[in-house]
């Protein structure tokens, strides 16, 4: 199931699950929870601005190269 | 050398967001993410130029920060840190984030439930994974890498990968479901 939800499955495994999620009420909801899941991690930790002190001491930096 | 100083001042910029946001779930402070960051960039600059353009740079970087990040973590340690390839030694780690008591219990939060875990929960939840299994599923979860990506990234079979994601989201959602369920309590004992 994960490897469906992260894209990993070949074309006919993703098919063939597709297919099973469409008449299996258990598996079609356990897969949206794990979509959910995945999407609420990525809401709560994906890009996090970098601080602005941080881009100018990499920047001090590089102009010494 | 200036060709190629913008060439990878631009690199850096493109990037830096996204490594700044994994170093800082993965040192768990800001102070030590930003360092995390800034030595990343060093060796990143020291041999950029043995990097070929077209490749994946942004795998490249990230290789850079997770090889910085464990080693310095190997090196703080007095016995140093098992940060194992193979399965038994995941077994082990993963014991550690495990609660014992709530393994036969449902780690199957509803819908509904997860309306109401908040960004920060989630974060402390992440932050509460041993570095190897954080390290995985910040990287094919929050960061997008497939899962090939993620194994080169990390020096680690595509298997070790499957298995620490497995592993570390189940945790995770372990956690979530207690905080759901302490949350509950707290409604129910009010007024």
């Amino acid at each position: 199931m994960w490897q469906y939800i992260d894209g990993e499955l070949d074309l006919a495994s993703t098919g063939a699950l597709k297919q099973h999620l469409e008449q299996c009420r258990e598996c079609f909801t356990e897969a949206e929870l794990e979509r959910r899941l995945k999407e609420m991690m990525r809401r709560a930790c994906g890009c996090e601005q970098a601080p602005a002190r941080l881009r100018e001491r990499l920047t001090k930096i590089l102009s010494m190269f | 050398m200036t060709g190629g100083r913008d060439a990878y001042e631009h690199l850096i910029s493109a990037h830096l967001d996204g490594l700044y946001s994994t170093a800082r779930r993965l040192t768990r402070h800001a102070a030590s993410a930003e360092d995390l960051v800034q030595e990343t960039m060093l060796k990143a600059w020291r041999s950029f130029h043995t990097f070929q353009l077209g490749t994946n740079a942004r795998a490249w970087l990230y290789r850079i920060l997770m090889n910085t990040y464990f080693d310095a973590q190997r090196k703080r340690a007095r016995e140093p840190e098992v940060v194992p390839a193979d399965d038994v030694g995941d077994l082990y780690l993963y014991s550690r984030v495990r609660d014992e008591a709530a393994l036969h219990e449902s780690t199957n939060p509803e819908h509904e439930v997860l309306d109401h875990i908040l960004d920060a929960e989630v974060r402390d939840s992440l932050e509460a994974l041993p570095s190897p299994f954080l390290a995985a599923v910040l990287l094919v979860d929050v960061d997008g890498f497939a899962y090939r990506e993620a194994a080169d990234v990390l020096g680690i079979p595509v298997g070790t990968i499957m298995s620490r994601l497995h592993r570390g989201r189940h945790a995770l959602r372990r956690r979530l479901v207690e905080y759901a369920r302490r949350r509950r309590l707290v409604r129910r004992s009010g007024p």
